[in-house]
């Protein structure tokens, strides 16, 4: 086993002006996710074929685009990036979800 | 000298001191503004709990590796880095909450959340009652973490994630709604049987190490990893570690779930769980380094886990964290 973290040298590490300095340099990607629909793209071999699945979800809400990382896995299931713990077998119950767990980003309703 | 982590329902120092450290990290300017640490919006001061907030929505972000895609691996989750990642934030805060307390003994109590999963009516459990972390509300209305506009120290969320992981600012109090049905939550918790299989659970191959994490690496794997995160086995439900986020719900769901203290609770107890799989299985992990960078930087076992440590830190690195803490009792 590696020699484990020392007691001082965690100290040192999450003293507040040193982990925010670590943070402000933590700069958000800038990827091709952040606009327009997320795509992804599923690949894998079969029988000698290669299979590319290609998915784009485009959704509104109440008229209005929104821009949403939905992600579909392998087996096919969805993740949606802003509710990390959660998986859905359905894209409408992807929305459900976030318009009930981010209520301040979709006012009105009922 | 290690300090022992307690079940936080059988030490009242620990469940006592834990809420003042919280308060004081909750005041403590970091020294910080959102302006420096890239949030939009007016320049305010960023307390050092709120940090970690910080910390957990930008690790969120963050593809590892970097041409990676972070909805399929990211620094903390996903992946077979789950476990290190969260084992760092939770050291670094207990460092935090030593050190204003002044009170170096101090160890970060764990929920057994297992435990309440067995009853009936896990909102009646302990654990929310008034003198522990309070109940569920909007804003939750009890317990030390209770919202009150009136009083200027009460416990307010200042910075919270959007659906898509950005960092906003905001000013309200804490949100828990516990149980909801699907998709919004999870009407239940995890059972201590369940945890059980998690912990049993045998890839049936012939590397040791399979048992931990295995091939592709992300939320499909077999392994005590995807299991203990949650996203095993596919069948369309959440389990453990995820299944405690949806049922408490509220601001457990969204990335910016550290703003609910009862996320650190929680989050020593999967610590704790996976201690007790070593226990059983040694301190084994994959991928080893022979994965390729391309596709797995950021999740092998010698790669520098997305910290102020740096390459101090690794999944070999904090494999065994005995010189700084050790658990009461192990599952």
């Amino acid at each position: 086993m590696d020699r484990a973290i020392e007691p001082t040298e965690l100290t040192a590490a999450a003293a507040p002006e040193r982990l925010g300095e670590y943070l402000a340099g933590l700069a958000p990607p800038h990827t091709h996710h952040d606009h327009g629909p997320a795509k992804t793209v599923r690949t894998t071999e079969f029988e000698g074929h290669r299979i590319v699945v290609t998915t784009t979800y485009e959704v509104t809400v109440d008229g209005k685009p929104l821009n949403v990382q939905l992600h579909v896995d392998d087996d096919g299931t969805l993740s949606c990036h802003g509710l990390p713990s959660y998986q859905f077998a359905s894209a409408l119950d992807s929305i459900r979800a976030l318009i009930a767990n981010f209520p301040e980003d979709f006012e009105g309703g009922e | 000298m290690a300090v022992v982590r307690k079940n936080i329902l059988t030490d009242a120092t620990a469940r006592d001191d834990y809420v003042r450290g919280v308060g004081l990290l909750k005041r403590e300017p970091s020294g910080h503004t959102t302006a420096e640490l890239g949030i939009p919006g007016p320049t305010n001061p960023v307390s050092t709990y709120d940090l970690f907030v910080v910390w957990h929505i930008r690790a969120m972000m963050k593809p590892v590796p970097p041409s990676g895609d972070h909805r399929v691996r990211n620094a903390a989750h996903r992946g077979p880095i789950f476990l290190p990642w969260h084992r760092v934030m939770l050291a670094a805060l207990e460092a935090n909450l030593q050190r204003v307390l002044q009170k170096p003994q101090f160890a970060l109590p764990y929920w057994d959340w297992a435990a309440d999963g067995e009853l009936g009516a896990p909102a009646g459990a302990k654990i929310w009652k008034d003198t522990y972390m309070g109940g569920q509300g909007d804003p939750v209305a009890d317990g030390p973490f209770r919202y009150d506009p009136a009083d200027p120290d009460t416990f307010t969320i200042r910075l919270r994630s959007d659906s898509n992981g950005k960092i906003l600012q905001t000013e309200r109090g804490l949100r828990r709604i516990f149980g909801q049905g699907p998709p919004i939550g999870s009407p239940t918790m995890p059972t201590s049987t369940e945890q059980k299989e998690a912990l049993a659970f045998d890839p049936g191959t012939a590397d040791p190490v399979d048992r931990y994490d295995s091939s592709p690496f992300h939320v499909s794997s077999e392994g005590f990893r995807s299991r203990l995160e949650g996203f095993a086995p596919r069948n369309n439900k959440p389990h453990l570690h995820n299944q405690v986020h949806m049922w408490v719900g509220g601001d457990m769901g969204p990335a910016h779930s550290p703003n609910d203290p009862v996320f650190f609770l929680h989050h020593c107890n999967v610590d704790r769980i996976w201690e007790g799989w070593m226990d059983r299985y040694g301190r084994l992990y994959a991928p080893d380094m022979s994965f390729p960078a391309a596709v797995y930087e950021g999740h092998r076992i010698d790669d520098p886990i997305v910290s102020p440590l740096g390459p101090s830190a690794t999944p070999r690195k904090v494999m065994d964290m005995s010189t700084l803490y050790v658990y009461d009792v192990k599952p």
